[in-house]
């Protein structure tokens, strides 16, 4: 009886912890959302996603240690297929969109923050999900290669290769002229 | 800059070399200043990003309605009685050695001295988590118990036990629920909060430092002991 009393009980708080651990992920998903398509609604609805996506798939989750990892492959995978493939049948380009003016961006409307954000917009999805999850996201080269399911080799090149990019982009964008880009509209 | 210095700067300012590793290049950043401004600017960039993305359009409004309902509080409590009654039906009864024992604290806190066979209801939670997010609940659960069962003048007495990583709610300069932990001591006095002295002792060899805990908590030889001690007692025991 004692033995079996806390199994039913620690896997009954294994899913309520989970259930509460994955939730309080949304601003850390938000932000990495954010920043890979710059768009506010659909940031939005990538996260959405992945949290009931989270919490329907909660008990295939081996380690709690990995809640991290395991939800933000979710995401990347959303946004692999459903996105990518959305934009591809849509055919639609980035479009150069002005910005609304609001609380927000009137807070962060330093040109720092502004172009660097338009640096990252010029990468292609793949350095840009590198770039975002080791630097914003603060994962391990790891880390990333398993979220993205690429090789740690891959991630290095292409972190390489976009830092590369971002440098160029940096040092020949005229501090006056930057904005942000969103990279698509809906 | 050849690629393999520019994927060991990467490297680098990503905290992914060895310590080895590491050595390698910082003497190498001594004898070559470009690669030293290198490696500068590169970390450069990566606080530049992070600072660029740490505050997006539409975070507040993400964060709108992130609060957790009274109504699952209220349901969590529910269930965490149950359990506890559970807990203690299921191991309460027919203890096989009912001797008296003598409640830890010597303040008054739990004082009432108790029997493996008397009919309240003992829960002793044992803490091992580090995510004091969990522990915070833990706290909200077990301060909704005391109060439904003080409501209805049912006895109860919960103790929690931090022990191994589980510790740090209980640390001076850690916990980040003391308030909440000062003011359940001093509401309740049929709870108690139980330091592991072992895990104290082995913390302050790895750490090197002095472990100051709470002055609410009591400080106990082995929580592991412990908990075996309050189970063979009769008290439910729930893993946290």
């Amino acid at each position: 009886m004692s033995e079996k009393t806390p199994s039913l009980l620690s896997r009954l708080g294994r899913n309520r912890r989970l259930k509460n651990a994955i939730c309080e992920q949304r601003e850390r998903l938000y932000r990495l959302a954010w920043s890979w398509c710059h768009d506010q609604h659909l940031a939005d609805d990538l996260v959405q996603e992945t949290l009931a996506r989270g919490l329907a798939k909660i008990d295939t989750l081996r380690e709690e240690s990995r809640l991290q990892v395991w939800l933000t492959r979710i995401m990347a995978n959303l946004f692999r297929d459903q996105f990518r493939k959305q934009r591809e049948e849509t055919g639609t380009d980035i479009e150069p969109v002005e910005n609304e003016e609001t609380p927000e961006r009137a807070a962060d409307r330093s040109q720092l923050v502004q172009r660097t954000r338009a640096a990252i917009a010029a990468l292609n999805d793949d350095q840009r999900q590198i770039v975002t999850l080791v630097d914003i996201a603060g994962f391990s080269y790891a880390d990333t290669a398993r979220i993205l399911d690429v090789p740690v080799g891959t991630v290095m090149s292409r972190l390489s290769r976009a830092r590369g990019k971002l440098r160029e982009h940096l040092e020949r964008s005229p501090v006056t002229q930057a904005k942000v880009v969103p990279l698509r509209k809906l | 800059m050849r690629k393999n210095d520019d994927l060991e700067i990467n490297a680098f300012v990503d905290g992914e070399l060895t310590v080895d590793e590491r050595m390698d290049l910082l003497a190498a950043m001594q004898r070559d200043p470009d690669l030293a401004r290198e490696a500068c600017e590169m970390n450069n960039l990566k606080s530049q990003l992070q600072l660029a993305y740490a505050n997006p359009p539409g975070l507040a409004a993400c964060n709108v309605a992130r609060g957790r309902s009274p109504w699952l509080t209220i349901a969590a409590s529910f269930v965490m009685l149950a359990a506890g009654l559970l807990g203690g039906w299921l191991l309460g009864n027919a203890p096989a050695n009912p001797e008296r024992f003598v409640m830890l604290d010597a303040q008054g806190r739990g004082q009432a001295p108790a029997t493996a066979d008397s009919p309240e209801t003992r829960i002793v939670f044992h803490l091992t988590n580090p995510d004091q997010a969990v522990a915070g609940e833990l706290l909200d659960d077990v301060e909704q118990m005391l109060s439904a069962y003080q409501r209805e003048g049912q006895p109860l007495r919960v103790e929690i036990v931090s022990h191994g990583e589980g510790l740090d709610l209980l640390r001076q300069r850690l916990s980040q629920h003391k308030g909440k932990i000062h003011q359940l001591a001093e509401k309740f006095n049929n709870l108690t909060f139980v330091a592991c002295k072992n895990t104290i002792d082995r913390v302050q060899v790895s750490e090197g430092i002095e472990i100051n805990i709470l002055p609410e908590a009591e400080i106990i030889e082995s929580g592991v002991n412990h908990v075996v001690k309050r189970q063979k007692e009769g008290w439910a025991y729930i893993r946290v």
